[in-house]
C-alpha cells in the first residue's frame, strides 16, 4: 500500500470535516468549529428592580383652618349624645377637589383613606369609648352604628348635601342622575349624606375599631356588612340578615333610613328608631329584601391562586 | 529410488508461465491493498464520526443542562420573591400599604417577565440531539406560560393603579390559567426527560 492509494481517502475525509465544521456553519449562521450552535449572546441575566418608594403625604395641620361640627345622636341606651368634630379646610378640600372613582368595587378607598384615619379613629373612640368589660362591645358597636344613622339623608344631585350649595365638580352624571361617593370626613364636614356616604363612614369608623366590614352594594342601595360569628340576639324579633364572603359571615348593617318622626303634630321634637344589626325588613327598600347584595371588600390587593414555581430535574448530560 | 519413477534425465519442462498472469496478480494485489485501505480509512470515518457524534451529542446535552439550570437558578429567586409577597398578611393594611404591596407585586411580575423570556431565548435555541428535543420543547412552553402569566400580573397592577378592579381581577383569572398550563408543561418536560434517560416505559407522570 501506497501514500497515493491512501491520500484520497485522507482528502475526502478532510473535505467532509470542513464541510461540516466550516462550511455549513458558515451558510447557516453557526458558529463555526465544535462549539454548540445553540449559545445565543444573551448579557447578563436581569436582577430584580425594587418598587422606587413613595414619599409619605404630608399630615394636615392641626392648627389652621378647620370646619367644626357638632352632632348629637341617641345612643343605644335612650340617652343623648353629644360629640363635636374639627376637620382641617385642607384636608376637606383636597378630598373634595379630588376626581371620584366610577367603579364601585374601588369605593372602599374612601372609607380607609389613610389622611382620615387619626380623625375617624379619634372619632370612633369618643363615640365608643373603650370598655373595660368585653361583654359591652355590642353596646359600643351600636351606638356607632346609631350615630351614623342619625346623620341626615340628602341624595348625591341635591346642592343642599354639600356646604358648597353647589354640586363638587367632580360628580360623576350618570344615567340614573349624580353620583358623588363622598370620603369620610367629607359626610362630616356636609353632615349629611346619601346611602354609599353612610356605609363608608360607617366602614371607616368601625375598621378604626377594628372591625371588619365590607360594602353590601344591591341596585339601587348600598349598605354595610360587619364580619361576626354568629350574630342571632334571643330578643330580635327577625332572623338576622347576613352573606357569606371569603368564608365568614357579615350582618347587614344599615347606614341611613333612620326611622324617626316628631313626638307630636307642632312639635320640633322627635323620636328615632334605629335599625339593628342584620335587620332588612325595616328598611322598606325592595331590592334589599329581594336582591343578594355584591360584595365589596373596603382593602383590595390582586391576589393569584395560582403562583408556585415548580423546581425541575435537569438533563443528566451535563451531571 | 522407486524404478518406476524414471531419473530425470535432460529433458527440461519448459516454462509454462502465462504472459500476463503475474500482471494480473499483481494488480489485484493492489486493488484489494487499495480496497482494505478504503475499508480501514471508512472504519476509522466511520467511529472517528460516531465518536463525535457521540461528543458533540453530548456537548449538545451539557449546554442545554447548563441552560436549563441557570432558567432554574433564576426562577429559584423569582420564587422566593413571590413567597415572600404571598406571606405578607393584606387584610390589616391602609390604602398606603395597599398600593405598596401591589406596587411590589408589580415589580415582582416585572423580574418574572424578564427572566423567562431571557432564559426562554437561551433554551430555545439550544441545538438539542433529537431525543431531547420533546423535553427542550416542553420547557419552552413552560417558560412561555410562566411569562404570560407574569405578564397577565402586570396588567393587574396597571388596572389597580386605575382602580379598574373588576380588569385587576380578569386579569388574575387569566394569570391563573396561565400557571395552570406551566404547570402541565413541566409535568410534560419531566416525562418527556425520564423517556430519554431512563426509558420508554415510564409511568405516566
Amino acid at each position: 500500500m501506497e501514500w497515493k492509494d491512501v491520500l484520497p481517502v485522507l482528502v475526502g475525509g478532510l473535505v467532509i470535516l470542513v464541510v461540516a465544521l466550516v462550511v455549513k456553519p458558515a451558510l447557516l449562521g453557526e458558529p463555526i468549529g465544535f462549539a454548540s450552535s445553540g449559545s445565543v449572546p444573551a448579557g447578563d441575566p436581569p436582577v430584580y428592580v425594587p418598587p422606587a418608594p413613595v414619599p409619605t403625604a404630608t399630615p394636615f395641620p392641626d392648627d389652621g383652618e378647620a370646619y367644626t361640627r357638632s352632632f348629637r345622636w341617641t345612643a343605644i341606651d335612650g340617652g343623648v349624645r353629644t360629640t363635636e368634630v374639627r376637620v382641617p379646610e385642607a384636608l376637606f378640600l383636597t378630598h373634595r377637589g379630588t376626581s371620584r372613582f366610577s367603579d364601585y368595587n374601588s369605593w372602599g378607598r374612601y372609607a380607609l383613606a389613610d389622611a382620615d384615619r387619626p380623625l375617624l379613629e379619634d372619632l370612633a373612640h369618643r363615640i365608643a369609648p373603650p370598655a373595660a368589660n368585653p361583654d359591652e362591645g355590642y353596646f359600643r358597636l351600636m351606638n356607632l352604628v346609631f350615630f351614623v344613622q342619625q346623620i341626615p339623608y340628602d341624595r348625591d344631585d341635591n346642592t343642599t348635601s354639600y356646604i358648597e350649595g353647589v354640586l363638587p365638580s367632580h360628580a360623576m352624571y350618570v344615567k340614573d342622575g349624580v353620583e358623588y361617593p363622598k370620603y369620610s370626613v367629607e359626610t362630616l364636614v356636609d353632615g349629611r349624606g346619601d346611602c354609599e356616604d353612610a356605609a363608608i363612614l360607617m366602614g371607616g369608623l368601625l375598621d378604626a375599631l377594628g372591625y371588619d366590614t365590607v360594602l353590601l352594594r344591591y341596585s339601587d342601595h348600598m349598605a354595610l356588612g360587619i364580619r361576626m360569628n354568629e350574630f342571632n340576639p334571643y330578643y330580635a324579633k327577625y332572623t338576622p340578615r347576613h352573606f357569606m364572603y371569603g368564608g365568614q359571615h357579615y350582618y347587614y348593617v344599615e347606614g341611613t333610613d333612620f326611622d324617626w318622626g316628631n313626638i307630636s303634630v307642632g312639635s320640633t321634637a322627635i323620636w328615632g328608631r334605629p335599625h339593628p344589626i342584620g335587620d332588612t325588613s325595616g328598611t322598606g327598600i325592595p331590592s334589599v329584601q329581594s336582591e343578594t347584595p355584591q360584595i365589596i371588600p373596603l382593602r383590595y390587593v390582586p391576589e393569584p391562586g395560582e403562583y408556585q414555581i415548580r423546581p425541575v430535574r435537569l438533563p443528566a448530560g451535563g451531571a | 529410488m522407486d524404478p518406476d519413477t524414471p531419473e530425470p534425465s535432460g529433458l527440461r519442462i519448459p516454462d509454462l508461465k502465462i504472459p500476463g498472469l503475474l500482471k494480473l496478480t499483481a494488480d489485484r494485489r493492489k486493488a484489494l491493498t487499495t480496497a482494505a485501505a478504503a475499508v480501514v480509512a471508512i472504519a476509522v470515518l466511520l467511529v472517528g464520526g460516531m465518536v463525535f457524534v457521540s461528543f458533540h451529542e453530548g456537548q449538545q446535552v451539557a449546554a442545554f443542562n447548563s441552560h436549563v439550570s441557570a432558567s432554574e437558578a433564576d426562577l429559584f429567586l423569582v420564587s422566593g420573591k413571590i413567597t415572600s409577597h404571598m406571606r405578607t398578611p393584606t387584610n390589616d393594611l391602609s390604602v398606603a400599604e395597599c398600593d405598596a404591596h401591589v406596587r411590589e407585586f408589580a415589580a415582582i411580575a416585572n423580574y418574572g417577565r424578564a427572566v423567562t423570556a431571557y432564559h426562554r431565548r437561551i433554551v430555545a435555541v439550544d441545538a438539542v440531539p433529537e431525543a431531547y428535543a420533546g423535553a427542550q420543547s416542553a420547557y419552552v412552553r413552560a417558560l412561555d406560560n410562566l411569562n404570560r402569566a407574569f405578564t397577565f400580573w402586570s396588567s393587574a397592577a396597571s388596572a389597580y393603579e386605575v382602580r379598574d378592579y373588576n380588569a385587576a381581577n380578569r386579569n388574575i383569572a387569566e394569570a391563573d390559567k396561565a400557571w395552570q398550563e406551566y404547570n402541565a408543561a413541566i409535568t410534560d418536560y419531566d416525562r418527556e426527560l425520564r423517556v430519554v434517560e431512563e426509558g420508554p416505559e415510564v409511568p405516566p407522570a
